[in-house]
């Protein structure tokens, strides 16, 4: 199964790194984004977001695939470019985990800009990296 | 559902990581070159380059003990062109002395907006905004044998075309914003007045003007002028009738000789199917019909690749647009559309203006891709 889930992940990789470099002048954060989380700089591991705007809200997935979730309550303030919005996964045990992540959108001129912050779990912590693709 | 990281061996993937950066960027003019840094250079011409978007002229200017060459970027040929300039205008080995802006990153190069002969000061180039010929006479709106206005020229009258907009950007009917040609806001306070803009498209237009336009893909990657923007092009454009096949043609005069149809046949505006399929497209897909004297024509499916207007208005993929051309007389066209985008804007907002019948001429040759640095 795990084996599936890699398959899975790494041929929408593919399918994302490959595709066309869009420019995408509309909403900043509609695309495709590709980085890191984790609880330090030595212990990251890879992310995929898929995010989009209505007009209304934005709406998202995390790592695309048979694990995925839905980014909820997502919220970004134009004044600083400050992206929120929260997850909610399953512990190993079964055990449902809420994330917020939050951070600010950088180099909004260019396709490939960056999402730059944090995550946080109940009382933990780590980075969370992403670049649009 | 689980919030687990994905083990992805990205690193087997390094090569599809790397993505496309601009590369040497043909910046708007503000973009490019600093209108604070004023500049004056007197040398000799080395070499006219006389091709689109831009003419460059080459000169030797004196430095320390030797010389050293300069660019000077003007103006596009068929705005020389129109302001009585040649490319015989200049010859290698003139004395020329040029006024102009320097370059933002401290380069050789210089934006000329005038040049003289320095042995006499006579001007050879002085970049003034160029007007359309005044018509001889009102003239009625030309019209087919059913009485339908004509978009283009009489039977078998020489070519024409549509220039010289009144109004150089976007701004929602009523309001009074004063911008530059090129869609510059005189007061950056005025942002929120420019159109009913939802918060992140204020924040983002306002960010696009602070950086002088200079992300602009149609300068950057010379990405269509698609949309309303296609009618405040300086180059101007043609409407071609094909009343048999029931569509007009648009040929844009800038960009890349760029043209987009608008279908008058009744049918659906979708993709066809192994053709363009329902991808989003910079034009868009466009159906119309006449109402009266008006050719009103529904625009969408539009992509988000490009700017919609002059100065940085943005766009999302919902975009809509209602487009209305009357031809009150021979020598005026008036335009109005009606932008319908709940992706950007809190409610539909709608702008028009007018363009001139330029007679006789053919539409200027203007291809982005040339002569880029």
């Amino acid at each position: 199964m795990r084996a599936l889930r890699a398959v899975t992940a790494l041929t929408f990789a593919v399918l994302v790194l490959s595709a066309p470099v869009s420019a995408q002048e509309g909403h900043p954060v509609k695309g495709s984004w590709l980085g890191t989380w984790g609880l330090s700089a030595d212990h990251l591991n890879d992310v995929i977001v898929i995010m989009d705007w209505d007009g209304e809200k934005i709406s998202g997935i995390i790592n695309p695939g048979t694990d995925n979730i839905e980014i909820e309550n997502a919220t970004l303030n134009p004044d600083g470019w400050v992206l929120r919005f929260e997850a909610t996964g399953e512990s190993p045990s079964g055990e449902e985990l809420n994330y917020v992540v939050e951070g600010v959108l950088e180099n909004l001129a260019f396709h490939d800009r960056t999402f730059t912050g944090s995550w946080t779990h109940e009382s933990a912590e780590g980075p969370f990296e992403i670049q649009r693709q | 559902m689980k919030f687990r990281a994905i083990v992805l061996p990205v690193l087997l993937f390094g090569g599809l990581l790397s993505t496309t950066t601009p590369g040497a960027a043909h910046h708007s003019i503000l973009g490019k070159f600093d209108d604070a840094q004023a500049m004056t250079l007197e040398g000799i011409v080395t070499m006219i380059d006389w091709r689109n978007p831009h003419v460059h002229i080459f000169m030797n200017v004196a430095e320390g003990p030797g010389f050293q060459n300069w660019a000077v970027e003007i103006e596009s040929p068929g705005v020389l062109r129109g302001t009585g300039w040649s490319r015989e205008s200049l010859r290698a080995g003139d004395a020329i002395t040029v006024e102009g802006m320097a370059a933002r990153n401290g380069s050789r190069q210089v934006w000329g907006s005038s040049i003289a002969m320095t042995e006499t000061g006579r001007l050879v180039m002085d970049v003034a905004p160029m007007r359309p010929p005044d018509p001889l006479a009102p003239r009625p709106t030309p019209r087919w044998p059913d009485g339908q206005p004509r978009l283009g020229p009489l039977p078998g009258g020489v070519d024409g075309y549509w220039a010289y907009p009144s109004a150089n950007s976007l701004v929602q009917t009523g309001a009074n914003v004063e911008m530059d040609e090129f869609g510059m806001l005189e007061n950056i306070n005025d942002s929120d007045r420019v159109a009913p803009l939802q918060p992140w498209a204020l924040e983002l237009y306002e960010y696009r003007q602070s950086r002088q336009l200079r992300d602009d893909p149609t300068f950057l990657n010379c990405k269509p002028p698609a949309g309303p923007r296609q009618y405040h092009q300086p180059e101007g454009f043609q409407l071609i009738e094909d009343r048999v096949r029931e569509r007009v043609f648009v040929l844009v005069g800038s960009g890349n000789r760029n043209f987009h149809i608008m279908f008058l046949d009744g049918r659906d505006p979708v993709g066809q199917v192994g053709g363009d399929d329902d991808n989003p497209l910079y034009y868009g897909r466009s159906v119309g019909q006449w109402e009266g004297d008006t050719l009103v024509v529904e625009t969408s499916s539009f992509n988000e690749d490009f700017w919609f207007a002059n100065g940085g208005l943005p766009h999302t993929d919902a975009l809509t647009l209602t487009e209305r051309f009357t031809r009150p007389d021979f020598d005026t066209l008036r335009y109005e559309v009606t932008i319908d985008d709940p992706g950007a804007y809190t409610r539909p907002w709608t702008s028009s203006w007018t363009l001139r019948w330029v007679a006789g001429q053919e539409l200027p040759m203007h291809f982005c891709q040339e002569n880029r640095p």
